[in-house]
């Protein structure tokens, strides 16, 4: 055996073994319980079924499923907006400066996001410190109702979810060969033009890793939408996590969970398919 | 500690199921819904260390015992899952002869439906969902039913629990049906009706009510009583109201979970908290309303009177205990607390 | 200006990144138990802080466990990625698929199939189940991270260092792993993130002998945040940037 085999084997070894336990094996037990029946008083009866899977065409959880995605795509897109030049700027500063705002980016989430939430509570209420604020600044003659209000629920999304953007961001723009930026504006390309057409796309796998990591894990996260927004919408997340606690239809909320997956699957497959065709076309 | 760890080692080498047990405990209750000073006192006593671990539904308690999730010695279920929990075997049968306190709680509220011959369980604490007002706002005396709360001058003002159950009990009860009602036809009629008061209501509390209320965001507001009680320390102005058509009752108790390892000291535990005077000092320091018959008559006169704490007989008429609802029912509920939530 | 302008900008955003933090320092010392007026200053809630033991021992349950989670996810995350990205292999497919499903997971569900699972290990639940689940759930932010990093990768570096005789274990040591730092890095740190900040994963996976931070400051936040949650999450805050502080400037020494 030479040695590449075996670090090579040890690499995908490691990986492979965490992933099947505990990623594939649990999600198939999530699978199967998707085609069982609720029970009485057990949580799963073994008698076959697809009935979840047909209840899933109601409109109303085509609803609750369009309202998590129009959240979650709006919270990437400021995302990415807010955190590109951000990461970007931080990669673009000095190698000692650079590490310590990378820290001071990250500091502020090791405090639990339910405390943060309830700061921004604090804030964003009626006699908050942002009315407080506008009102003494004369900006404003009346306190505005932004707490249990769409954009309380966006402003919390985008400030839990950020570094989730910031980092992967920051990681592939630091690596940037600022040679081909420096080559393109010698070229006389200009600013926005060398931003659009050279460090857009060196960068795009950033981006990619970043939007997913936002993109994804928002459709899930529901109780800053709860807290800030007042409960007033059901969300993807809250509808699984009921199905598995209040309702106690645990198919029903396995069956809304493998929906999930497979759609945002299919749907970051059609991405990957169109993106490489676009490359394909582009090297052409 | 060092010695503790040891024992727990050996305990757990030689499996010793019936010899002396180790002098642990594990607590698995609601959030601080038992004073510290409660186990310390224990602790002193018996020489047993109770750890607790808390949390926030019964529903995920019971996801989790159900699932197979447990080492747990005592858990506090609500009445209607002690039913559920009981009939499912997930509780060990009480030992009656280790509880002679039993005898100091009100006959009232033993062998009830849920539990006869209080087998599997022991009445902890009693609460009851009402009517939150701030007094500074909304003259109180103006609100004595639950359709009170549809009144068009609260639009924007009112505060619903983001809980299915308790607030289809609450509008069932409105409508002249019992809490317990599991007609679809009835809960379809209760679903309506809440479609109704969807535009007066300004948030379905996924944290603490009272904070609303203190933050003066709401001015009234379906609540548990132990939430206007606290909010009231903070907040004057606060008050409750028991709607006269009947409030919802919910009775805490404390039950063993299947396969406790540490049994008898969960039975001294239980015998301890239904002394008077440690009852009495949980209902205090709590502010919910003891079940201790005799502890009541230790209360300090002020809390004794408080009738948000304790509600006089005439408060109570009408009112309706929770009890446990087939799972069919529970996910229509579900279902239309989605519908409510998502219809635009 | 152009300076000006750029540092204005990142000042914004850390503005808004601190400024929750900061409400929360100060109502750490406020003199009231649920409101939000201010009404004066006060010790008091560091007081009953200090003498809430229970609080100070899960905290310390928590940080042990982020930073073995999160070291151990990085571990098998980065050599996973190099795997992913490098090597051809049958299942590579099903791997990248898993990565995704992990990511996408609702909490409940995870939390709820780890569970089931453990128990048919016949596992006690506690610091072990906690720490696999927590490690499990890091581990594709360590991947998507540094496969992102790695993708459009000089492979004539790699290239470079094998014909120089370098073994494959040296090569990933001396090469590829100093190129993926910044992204080994950041993927660490979302990892002890993500389980600094777990709830329900965590409720379902642990037991009574093992409580976790975060777990204790849900369940109490249900009932509104007292000022003591404030106050801890004040120290806890005050004690994560003295540690960065520390490493910065000893990592600096070393230099």
């Amino acid at each position: 055996m030479t040695d590449k085999t075996v670090f090579k084997r040890f690499a995908i070894g490691i990986i492979a073994i965490w992933l099947v336990l505990f990623a594939l094996v649990p999600n198939l037990m999530v699978i199967i319980a998707s085609f069982m029946t609720q029970g009485e008083s057990e949580f799963i009866v073994w008698t076959p079924s697809i009935s979840s899977y047909q209840r899933m065409l109601d409109p109303l959880y085509l609803q609750v499923f369009w309202n998590s995605f129009y959240l979650s795509a709006f919270t990437t897109v400021l995302c990415l907006l807010i955190g590109y030049p951000f990461a970007y700027l931080i990669a673009r500063a000095g190698p000692k400066a650079r590490p310590i705002l990378l820290l001071l980016v990250i500091v502020p989430f090791w405090t639990s996001s339910l405390v943060r939430t309830y700061a921004m509570i604090i804030i964003l209420n009626a006699n908050g410190l942002l009315n407080s604020t506008l009102l003494g600044l004369g900006l404003i003659n009346e306190p505005l109702q932004i707490l249990y209000t769409d954009t309380a629920v966006i402003a919390g999304l985008v400030y839990t979810l950020l570094p989730f953007m910031v980092l992967p961001l920051y990681a592939a723009i630091e690596k940037l060969d600022w040679r081909l930026v420096e080559a393109a504006r010698d070229l006389g390309a200009r600013k926005v033009r060398t931003f659009v057409s050279v460090i857009i796309p060196l960068t795009m796998p950033g981006i990619v890793a970043g939007s997913m990591l936002v993109f994804l894990p928002g459709l899930g996260m529901f109780y800053i939408a709860d807290f800030l927004g007042g409960s007033k919408t059901t969300l993807i997340g809250n509808l699984i996590q009921r199905q598995f606690l209040s309702a106690r239809d645990w198919p029903f909320g396995s069956a809304a969970s493998v929906t999930l997956t497979v759609t945002m699957g299919v749907m970051i497959w059609i991405y990957l398919l169109s993106a490489k065709r676009a490359n394909a076309k582009v090297e052409v | 500690m060092k010695k503790l760890l040891i024992a727990v080692a050996l305990a757990g080498v030689l499996g010793s199921a019936n010899a002396a047990e180790e002098k642990v405990l594990n607590l698995y209750n609601w959030t601080e819904y038992m004073p510290k000073e409660v186990l310390k006192a224990f602790t002193k006593e018996t020489g047993i260390k109770v750890k607790e671990s808390n949390y926030a539904s019964t529903e995920e308690m019971y996801a989790k015992l159900k699932a197979g999730g447990g080492g747990y010695d005592l858990v506090v279920p609500s009445t209607y899952f002690v039913q559920r929990m009981a009939r499912e075997g997930l509780l060990e049968p009480l030992d009656h002869t280790k509880l002679p306190n039993l005898k100091n709680v009100d006959p009232k509220f033993l062998d009830q439906p849920f539990d006869p011959g209080n087998q599997h369980s022991v009445p902890y604490l009693l609460s009851s969902v009402g009517i939150t007002v701030d007094s500074a706002k909304v003259d109180p005396k103006t609100i004595t039913s639950w359709l009170d709360l549809w009144k068009p001058e609260y639009k924007g003002n009112v505060l619903l629990m983001d809980v299915a159950r308790e607030t289809f009990a609450v509008v069932q009860k409105a409508l002249g049906y019992s809490a317990n009602d599991t007609d679809p036809a009835h809960i379809e009629a209760a679903f309506n009706k809440m479609k109704e008061l969807l535009p007066s209501v300004k948030l379905f509390n996924a944290e603490s009510p009272k904070v609303s209320f203190i933050q003066g965001e709401v001015s009234v507001g379906i609540t548990w009583n132990g939430e206007a009680f606290m909010g009231q320390q903070e907040k004057k102005s606060l008050t409750f109201v028991y709607p006269k058509e009947g409030v919802i009752l919910a009775m805490d108790t404390m039950a063993i979970p299947k396969g406790a390892k540490h049994p008898d000291n969960a039975h001294k535990f239980l015998n301890f908290v239904m002394r008077p005077e440690i009852a009495a000092k949980i209902s205090e320091s709590l502010g919910y309303g003891t079940l201790n018959a005799e502890a009541i008559k230790l209360l300090p006169k002020e809390l004794a009177s408080n009738r948000i704490v304790y509600p006089t007989a005439d408060d109570l008429k009408n009112a309706e205990l929770l009890e446990d609802i087939p799972t069919e029912t529970q996910g229509l509920y579900e279902k239309y607390w989605s519908e409510l939530k998502t219809a635009k | 200006m152009k300076g000006l302008g750029r540092s204005s900008y990142l000042a914004l955003v850390f503005g808004f990144l601190y400024l929750p933090i900061a409400v929360l320092i100060i109502y750490s010392f406020n003199d009231a138990k649920y409101s939000l007026e201010w009404k004066g200053f006060t010790w008091n809630w560091y007081q009953t802080l200090w003498q809430n033991d229970d609080l100070i021992e899960v905290a310390l349950h928590s940080l042990t466990i982020a930073l073995l989670s999160a070291t151990l996810a990085t571990i098998v995350g980065t050599l996973g990625a190099v795997a992913l990205y490098r090597y051809q292999f049958s299942g590579k497919k099903l791997l990248n698929g898993l990565i995704f499903i992990l990511i996408m997971s609702p909490e409940i569900v995870m939390g709820i199939s780890l569970l089931l699972l453990f128990v048919t290990l016949g596992m006690d639940l506690g610091f072990s189940t906690l720490l696999l689940s927590h490690t499990t759930f890091s581990i594709p932010f360590v991947v998507v991270t540094v496969l992102s990093r790695m993708s459009g990768f000089d492979k004539f570096l790699i290239e470079a260092a094998k014909d120089l005789g370098a073994t494959e274990f040296q090569t990933f040591i001396k090469v590829i792993l100093p190129l993926l730092m910044p992204a080994v890095v950041a993927g660490w740190l979302l990892s002890f993130t993500l389980s600094m900040d777990d709830v329900i994963i965590s409720f379902f996976v642990t037991g009574p002998d093992y409580e976790v931070l975060p777990l204790k400051v849900y369940s109490m936040v249900r009932l509104g945040v007292k000022p003591e949650i404030n106050a801890l999450s004040t120290v806890m805050f005050a004690l994560t940037l003295v540690l960065v502080l520390l490493a910065q400037f000893f990592l600096k020494e070393k230099k």
